[in-house]
């Protein structure tokens, strides 16, 4: 098992989960001592990295697979 | 605190992609060496992130904040004169002796250099230390859960170590690397925005050091004196202490860390797996210390922002991370730090308890109970092991709820115990005279001598029960002044004994000692996957970021 698979999986799931909370309800349980949209930016940083993550792991395969044949 | 539905979703999908990972690393399991050392096969990018991942566990983390706002800039030294030259040391010079000899474990790799007397010395020794440490971090998990959510401390307690069973019992080692990699990455994508945020709202670095009184954002400046810096800590017993003994002790002799290393795929992976580990590491501060000091610098500001108040009155430090947590983050951004410190609490339980079945199956069980067995029995004794150590911890945590003042104790008594280790693993793998009664020898009086040193002085009220010879100005100064005699006295006696009994032959210690093992050299490797290059540019960073903030 490659583990760039499921922490890519794993990243960009709760990325678009809190892209989405930022989106759609950017003042849901705001905090006290920010009024930056916290949720958009983080969520898009853990989108960008786990899509990072399995671009990596697919690039390791095709890799693998044309040293193979 | 108050969780929204979102937050249980991202805790529910963490867990998912924890069991998941379990589950699917069960079919590469089929010997004891799979289970335990995860058949030397992991790749190295894995191996360094869990090198320095297995060593942030939730107490860590949560301390290292509370340092900070107790210490200000000064633990950072626990980072930048402590872990990294100690991760250089071991991946230079160590790792050719760990990796090389074929030893499975530290204890092992004692029987080998020395004799049984030292390993049992060490195996039994480490095995009661790591369901302790498993046990603390599994108590304070319950604590903080109860004190910053209101759920159940039996709860917390129960179904963190049925996670933890459930996926270290399911793939073993390589399990536990692979989520400690996971939590890693968690816990830097979780706490980062909280640093951000917090050092910005606290008006940046040059905010806080106008704002801060100047021994706290200067790491070096102070140290002339105890009494000028608030660690109480002089620079003599600073670098020697904790620079030198504690930090060598700790990364280069603890099996929990060192396992990590010698499950790498190959020599020379084995040796760049600290050196690696040394890049993340050493940024760490940014995201585990500074939060803790923007907290105080906030908590300065009038923003309604306080530290919650202990019981016996006076700042509770220890929960810096979690009140910045509900200051700044939104629901859903909440239910991922939270995530990352509940994973970071399972994962430093993970470590120790994996740690503890390989110690116990080989350096225990194999060596004293049962040797000779086929395999297979050995895994299984390495999978019940696993069982066995997670109910013990449990015992631990419930103990510590009950005698509090006892952890603290033990600690002190862990703290005397591998205070020594470093001075036998130097003189056993760079001098070739010293003999197995000379390590022995020195490294019980040694531990001896630590304990002494313990009972006889006192810091902040502590120790000292047989006499007080002499009063610390804080328990950080006792520790590291504890380690330096600890050390001196078990190389002093291991070189005095060893002068006078026999040493073993060269080629009884081939692969062992420095001089006798013809240590790895790649001259077809690319530069970077050479260790000079590698460490030459970490000392660089490193010597930048301590004159950045001396």
């Amino acid at each position: 098992m490659d583990l760039r698979v499921p922490s890519g999986w794993f990243f960009t799931l709760v990325g678009l989960i809190l892209l989405g909370m930022g989106a759609f309800a950017p003042h849901m349980g705001a905090a006290p001592l920010t009024t930056e949209n916290v949720n958009l930016y983080s969520g898009a940083a853990m989108l960008v990295f786990g899509l990072f993550m399995l671009l990596m792991a697919w690039r390791a395969t095709r890799l693998a697979k044309g040293s193979n044949t | 605190m108050k969780l929204a539905p979102v937050d249980y979703v991202i805790l529910a999908l963490y867990f998912a992609f924890v069991l998941g990972i379990g589950w699917r690393l069960r079919k590469r399991i089929s010997s004891s060496g799979d289970f335990l050392t995860s058949g030397r096969s992991v790749p190295v990018w894995i191996t360094s992130l869990a090198f320095i991942a297995a060593n942030l566990g939730a107490v860590e983390l949560i301390g290292m904040a509370a340092s900070g706002a107790k210490y200000g800039i000064m633990t950072a030294h626990f980072y930048w004169l402590g872990a990294i030259p100690a991760m250089l040391f071991m991946g230079i010079f160590m790792m050719p002796f760990y990796y090389g000899s074929k030893a499975r474990s530290v204890p092992e790799y004692l029987k080998m250099r020395f004799d049984e007397k030292t390993r049992a010395f060490n195996a039994f020794s480490f095995a009661v230390m790591t369901i302790f440490s498993s046990g603390i971090s599994m108590y304070a998990l319950g604590l903080l859960l109860h004190l910053v959510l209101g759920w159940s401390f039996d709860v917390s307690v129960l179904a963190s170590a049925a996670i933890v069973l459930a996926y270290t019992f399911l793939g073993g080692l390589t399990s536990a690397i692979y989520n400690e990699v996971l939590q890693f990455l968690l816990i830097v994508m979780g706490f980062a925005p909280l640093a951000i945020l917090s050092v910005n709202k606290a008006g940046g670095w040059q905010g806080m050091v106008a704002r801060l009184p100047p021994n706290m954002t200067h790491a070096w400046r102070y140290m002339g004196s105890p009494t000028d810096n608030p660690m109480g800590v002089e620079i003599f017993g600073m670098v020697a202490g904790l620079g030198f003994v504690l930090s060598f002790g700790y990364w280069c002799t603890n099996f929990l860390v060192v396992q990590r290393a010698m499950a790498a795929d190959s020599m020379s992976a084995a040796r760049r797996t600290p050196l690696i580990g040394t890049l993340p590491k050493m940024f760490l501060p940014f995201i585990v210390i500074l939060p803790g000091i923007a907290a105080l610098v906030l908590s300065k500001m009038n923003l309604g922002y306080a530290f919650p108040l202990k019981a016996t009155g006076g700042p509770d430090y220890d929960q810096a991370l979690t009140t910045l947590m509900a200051q700044f983050y939104p629901a859903g951004l909440l239910g991922v730090g939270l995530t990352g410190l509940m994973a970071s609490f399972m994962s430093g339980m993970a470590g120790n308890v994996t740690a503890f079945n390989t110690v116990f199956t080989y350096d225990i069980y194999q060596s004293y109970i049962r040797p000779g067995a086929p395999d297979r029995h050995y895994l299984t004794v390495g999978r019940v092991t696993t069982v066995v150590g997670v109910l013990l911890s449990i015992g631990a945590a419930y103990l510590a709820t009950r005698y509090n003042n006892i952890m603290d104790l033990l600690q002190l008594v862990f703290g005397c115990v591998n205070a020594p280790l470093f001075a036998t693993f130097l003189l056993g793998m760079f001098w070739k005279r010293t003999t197995a009664h000379g390590a022995f020898a020195g490294l019980s009086l040694g531990t001896l001598a630590a304990v002494l040193t313990l009972s006889s002085t006192t810091a902040e009220g502590k120790g000292g029960w047989i006499a007080q010879l002499h009063t610390f100005p804080s328990q950080m100064a006792q520790n590291f002044w504890i380690a330096i005699v600890a050390f001196t006295t078990c190389l002093l006696i291991s070189v005095a004994v060893s002068m006078f009994t026999t040493p073993r032959t060269d080629k009884d210690m081939e692969g062992l000692v420095y001089g006798l093992t013809k240590v790895p050299h790649d001259a077809t490797a690319k530069w970077y996957q050479r260790p000079a290059p590698l460490t030459v540019i970490v000392v660089i960073l490193l010597l930048i970021l301590n004159i950045w903030f001396r």
